[in-house]
C-alpha cells in the first residue's frame, strides 16, 4: 500500500516535470520583466498572478510590478531612487518630473538610439520624427542620443465646454465673440438657468493658483497649460507668456469678470474636488477641463439631481479678444515617458524581452491587452468586451494599459470611450465624443514643446511660479490694481526669470 | 471618625479654576471636532463627499466605506501584522532599553560616559535615506517582516528617559540587596524592574505608538503587499487619483470616494490606540514627568 502511494507520487512528479519542460520549450524563453508604472491603489501584478499570466500568454513575456505607491509621483520617485541606489533598477520604468536627466547622467538608463529601429519598430514609427528630434536635442549628455520614450499626445487635449441646456433656458445662442460670451455669463447669473429658484448659479470659474481656467487667458493668446504659463513666441522671441502684454490684458479681463461676480468667488480657493463638485451640483455654466472626460461630470449631475437632469454640453468656441489670436495650448511631447534600465544590457535575452514589451505596447495587434483579464477587468456581453467597474480591491494593475495607444490621438481616445459605453451612460459617451471632436481645430503646438524642465534648475521658484501666483491672485481679486503687473514683470526678471529666459532661448535655438 | 479638611478656595482661585476648566473644555472640543468630522465623512455618501456638503453630521448616511474597508481580508491580515510587529517592538525594546539604561545610570560603570556620548551622537546625526536603506537591505531586511521590528527597537530619546529614571532609584535598596547576597541580574529583574512600572509603561507606550504608526520605514523596505502593515495597507486602499489624473477613463459604481474611505481608515487605525490609552494613561501622566527633575 505504502509502496503504491510512493510510486504514484513519483509518477505524478515525473508527469509534472515532463509537461513543464514541454511547455517551456514551446513558449518563448523570454525572462520576466519588472515594469514600474503608475499604481494608484490597484493590486500589484505579481509573478504568477492573473495579469502576469495574461502578458505571458499574449506577448510571451511575463510582466510584473510590486506595489509601489504613486502618491502624485513623489513616493514613486523616492522608491525608484532607492532601487537604483541598490543596483537593482526595475527593467522598464516610467519617469516624470525631470528625474530622467539625473538617471541618464548617473548611468542608470540604457541608450536606446541604435535599438529602436531594429527591435522596437512600432515605437520608432508611432512617435513622430519631430518628437524624436526633440528627444535628441534634450539629451543631457549633449551627444544627441535617445534615452527616453516620451509619452506623446497628438491632439488637442484641453478645452472649455458650456451647458447648452442653460443657453436654451436663458434664450441665448452660442457665443462667438468676447462680448457675447460675457453677455451669456451675465444671463447665466441672473436668469436661473438651473431653474431651482435660487440664485446659486456660478457662470464660470477655476481652481486655486488661478488654474484650470486657461480658456479665459487663451482669448488673449496666452500660452498656458492647466494653469501653468508656457513659453511661446511673443514679439518674435520665445518668451514666458506670464510676462507678456497679452497676459496683462488677459488679467484685466479676468479681474473684471471676478469683480462682476461672473467667476466663482471661491475660484482661487477651489481644490480639484471642490470645483468638479460645484459642476456636479448643477450650478456651473462653463467648465474648462479635459472635455472627453465630461461623461463623468454629466453622471455627477445626473446622480446629484437623482436622474432629473441629463445635462447638455458643447464646446465653447475658441474666442479671440479684439486684436488677439486665441488658441488652446498643445504640447505633443510629454514630460513623462518610459526608460529602460542600463543593467538589462548585461543579459541579451532580458534586453530583448524588455524591447519586446515596449514594442508590443505600440503594436495595434495587441491593443486588446488594454481590456485586461477577463472576469477581473472586463466581461464579454453579446460578443463585445465591456470593462467592468473599477474595483481596486479586486483588480490587478494594468501595466500595459494602452497597447498601441501610447501615442494618444482622437481615434485612440474614442476607442477608450467606447470601451466604457453602457446602455445607461450612452448619452454621456456621445456627448464626450462630440466634445473631443469639436475643438481639435483650436489647438496650437507651442514653441516650448518638449522643453526639458532642467532649464529651471536652481530657479525652482520660477518653475513653481511662486511670484506669478501671488500677483495674479491679488490682481484677479482686485487687491492689486492691474498697474502692479509691471512690478511683477520687473521682479520676475530680477529673481531668476532673466537667467531662465536665456537658457530657454539657447535651448530653442538648438532645437530649431 | 475622620474629619474632612478642605483647603479654602478664595474667589480668585475659583475664577482661575473656572477659566482653566473652560479653556480645557474648549481645547477638548477643538481636538474632538476633526475626529467627529472625519467620522461624519466616513459615514457619508459619494455624492455628499464630491459636492463637499458634509459638516459634523453624515450626509446621505451609508456604511459603504466601512463595508469596503472591513470586508477586505487583506486589511485584517495587515492589522495582525501591525499588532504583532508592535507587540514585538514593545517587548524587545523594553528589554534592550532597560538593560542598557540601567548600567548607563551608574556612575561606577566606567564606559558609561563614552557609551552615552555615542547614544547622543545618534540623536544629532541621522543617516540619510539611501545609506540607511542600503544598510537595512544589506542585513536582509528588504521585504522582511523584521524590517518593521528591528529598526524600531531602540531610540536614544527613550533610552535617556529610562536612564534618568534609574538614576533616581534609591541606592540604599540596591546596597541592602547586595549585602543579602543578591547578584546583579537578580537585582535588576527582581528589584529594580518591578519598581519601575511607571517608566516601563510610559516608554512602552512611546514605542508602541511609534511602532503602530510607523510608515516611512515599511514604505521604504516592504514592497510585498502580503507584508504590509496597517498604515501602508490603508494608504493603498485609500490611494487613488487626484482630480487631474481622473482623466483616465474610469467607471465606478461604488458609493464611496477616496475621501470617505480615507476618513474610515483614519478612524479605524485610531481605534486600537484609543482603546489602549485609558489603561496606560495613569502611568503615562506620571511617567512623562520622569527624569525631568534629577534627584
Amino acid at each position: 500500500m505504502k509502496l503504491t502511494k510512493r510510486m504514484l507520487g513519483t509518477l505524478l512528479a515525473l508527469a509534472l516535470l515532463i509537461s513543464g519542460a514541454a511547455f517551456a520549450e514551446t513558449a518563448e524563453n523570454y525572462p520576466d520583466i519588472e515594469y514600474w508604472f503608475t499604481n494608484e491603489g490597484f493590486l500589484p501584478a505579481e509573478v504568477g498572478g492573473a495579469y502576469y499570466n495574461l502578458t505571458k500568454e499574449t506577448i510571451g513575456v511575463g510582466v510584473y510590478m510590486p506595489y509601489v505607491d504613486w502618491n502624485g509621483g513623489q513616493t514613486y520617485r523616492e522608491q525608484l531612487a532607492l532601487r537604483v541606489a541598490a543596483n537593482d533598477t526595475p527593467d522598464i520604468f516610467i519617469y516624470n518630473n525631470g528625474i530622467e536627466n539625473s538617471l541618464i547622467l548617473d548611468g542608470a538608463a540604457l541608450d536606446l538610439t541604435d535599438y529602436l529601429p531594429e527591435y522596437m519598430p512600432h515605437v520608432w514609427e508611432a512617435i513622430p520624427a519631430s518628437v524624436w528630434e526633440t528627444v535628441k536635442a534634450n539629451d543631457p549628455t549633449g551627444q544627441g542620443r535617445i534615452w527616453t520614450i516620451p509619452d506623446v499626445t497628438t491632439f488637442t487635449r484641453h478645452g472649455a465646454y458650456i451647458r447648452t441646456d442653460w443657453l436654451e433656458a436663458v434664450g441665448k445662442s452660442m457665443p462667438t465673440t468676447q462680448e457675447e460670451f460675457v453677455d451669456v455669463l451675465r444671463a447665466f447669473k441672473e436668469k436661473d438657468p438651473n431653474g431651482n429658484g435660487a440664485a446659486d448659479e456660478i457662470p464660470a470659474g477655476g481652481r486655486m493658483e488661478a488654474r484650470w481656467m486657461d480658456y479665459l487667458f487663451a482669448q488673449y493668446g496666452v500660452a498656458m497649460y492647466e494653469g501653468y504659463p508656457e513659453w511661446d513666441i511673443y514679439d518674435g522671441e520665445i518668451t514666458y507668456s506670464a510676462v507678456t502684454s497679452n497676459m496683462k490684458a488677459a488679467l484685466e479681463f479676468v479681474s473684471s469678470l471676478y469683480k462682476e461676480g461672473l467667476l466663482d468667488p471661491e475660484t482661487l480657493l477651489n481644490s480639484a474636488g471642490d470645483w468638479s463638485g460645484k459642476f456636479d451640483s448643477n450650478t456651473v455654466g462653463v467648465y474648462y477641463h479635459i472635455p472627453w472626460v465630461a461623461y463623468q461630470r454629466l453622471q455627477g449631475i445626473y446622480d446629484y439631481t437623482a436622474g432629473a437632469v441629463k445635462a447638455q454640453v458643447a464646446n465653447l468656441p475658441q474666442i479671440s479678444a479684439e486684436g488677439y489670436e486665441g488658441f488652446i495650448t498643445v504640447k505633443p511631447t510629454g514630460n513623462s515617458g518610459k526608460m529602460v534600465s542600463a543593467d538589462v544590457a548585461n543579459d541579451e535575452m532580458l534586453m530583448k524581452a524588455a524591447f519586446r514589451v515596449l514594442d508590443c505596447q505600440y503594436n495595434m495587434e495587441y491593443r486588446d491587452l488594454e481590456y485586461g483579464v477577463e472576469g477581473m477587468h472586463f466581461e464579454v456581453v453579446d460578443g463585445k468586451k465591456v470593462k467592468l467597474p473599477e474595483d481596486k480591491a479586486s483588480q490587478e494593475l494594468l501595466i500595459l494599459q494602452t497597447p498601441g495607444c501610447q501615442v494618444e490621438n482622437v481615434e485612440v481616445i474614442t476607442s477608450r470611450l467606447e470601451a466604457v459605453r453602457t446602455e445607461e451612460n450612452s448619452w454621456q459617451i456621445d456627448e464626450s465624443i462630440a466634445l473631443l471632436n469639436g475643438n481639435q481645430a483650436d489647438g496650437k503646438v507651442i514653441a516650448a514643446d518638449g522643453m526639458p524642465s532642467s532649464v529651471y534648475e536652481g530657479y525652482e521658484d520660477i518653475q513653481n511660479r511662486t511670484l506669478y501666483v501671488e500677483y495674479v491672485s491679488k490682481i484677479i481679486t482686485g487687491e492689486y490694481s492691474i498697474d502692479k503687473f509691471d512690478e511683477f514683470v520687473e521682479r520676475w526678471y530680477k529673481n531668476g526669470g532673466q537667467a531662465v529666459t536665456d537658457r530657454v532661448r539657447e535651448w530653442y535655438a538648438g532645437k530649431k | 471618625m475622620k474629619a474632612k479638611y478642605r483647603i479654602r478656595e478664595s474667589a480668585g482661585d475659583r475664577t482661575f479654576s473656572m477659566i482653566v476648566l473652560v479653556f480645557l473644555v474648549l481645547f477638548a472640543v477643538l481636538m474632538a471636532v476633526p475626529m467627529i468630522a472625519e467620522l461624519a465623512v466616513s459615514l457619508s455618501s459619494k455624492i455628499a463627499s464630491q459636492t463637499g456638503s458634509i459638516g459634523l453630521l453624515p450626509e446621505g448616511f451609508t456604511f459603504a466605506s466601512w463595508e469596503f474597508m472591513l470586508r477586505n481580508a487583506s486589511l485584517w491580515s495587515s492589522f495582525m501584522i501591525s499588532v504583532s510587529s508592535t507587540a514585538l517592538v514593545v517587548v524587545i525594546s523594553l528589554l534592550i532599553n532597560s538593560m542598557m539604561a540601567y548600567p548607563l545610570s551608574k556612575k561606577r560603570f566606567g564606559p558609561s560616559r563614552v557609551l552615552l556620548l555615542l547614544v547622543v551622537f545618534t540623536m544629532i546625526f541621522k543617516a540619510p535615506t539611501i545609506p540607511y536603506f542600503l544598510t537595512l537591505r544589506g542585513y536582509g531586511l528588504y521585504n522582511n517582516f523584521w524590517a518593521m521590528v528591528f529598526p524600531q527597537v531602540i531610540s536614544a530619546y527613550n533610552l535617556l528617559v529610562m536612564r534618568s529614571f534609574f538614576q533616581t532609584f534609591p541606592q540604599e535598596i540596591e546596597e541592602a540587596a547586595e549585602i543579602d547576597g543578591c547578584g546583579k541580574f537578580r537585582m535588576f529583574f527582581q528589584i529594580v524592574l518591578p519598581s519601575s512600572k511607571a517608566v516601563i509603561a510610559t516608554v512602552g507606550l512611546f514605542y508602541g505608538v511609534g511602532a503602530w504608526n510607523q510608515y516611512a520605514t515599511p514604505l521604504m523596505m516592504i514592497q510585498d503587499t502580503a507584508l504590509f502593515p496597517l498604515q501602508l495597507k490603508i494608504h493603498q486602499l485609500v490611494n487613488a487619483a487626484s482630480g487631474d489624473i481622473a482623466a483616465a477613463v474610469k467607471v465606478s459604481t461604488a458609493n464611496y470616494t477616496n475621501e470617505t474611505l480615507g476618513a474610515a481608515a483614519v478612524i479605524f487605525s485610531m481605534i486600537p490606540v484609543l482603546i489602549l490609552y485609558p489603561f496606560v494613561q495613569k502611568y503615562f501622566a506620571k511617567g512623562a514627568m520622569l527624569g525631568s527633575v534629577k534627584g
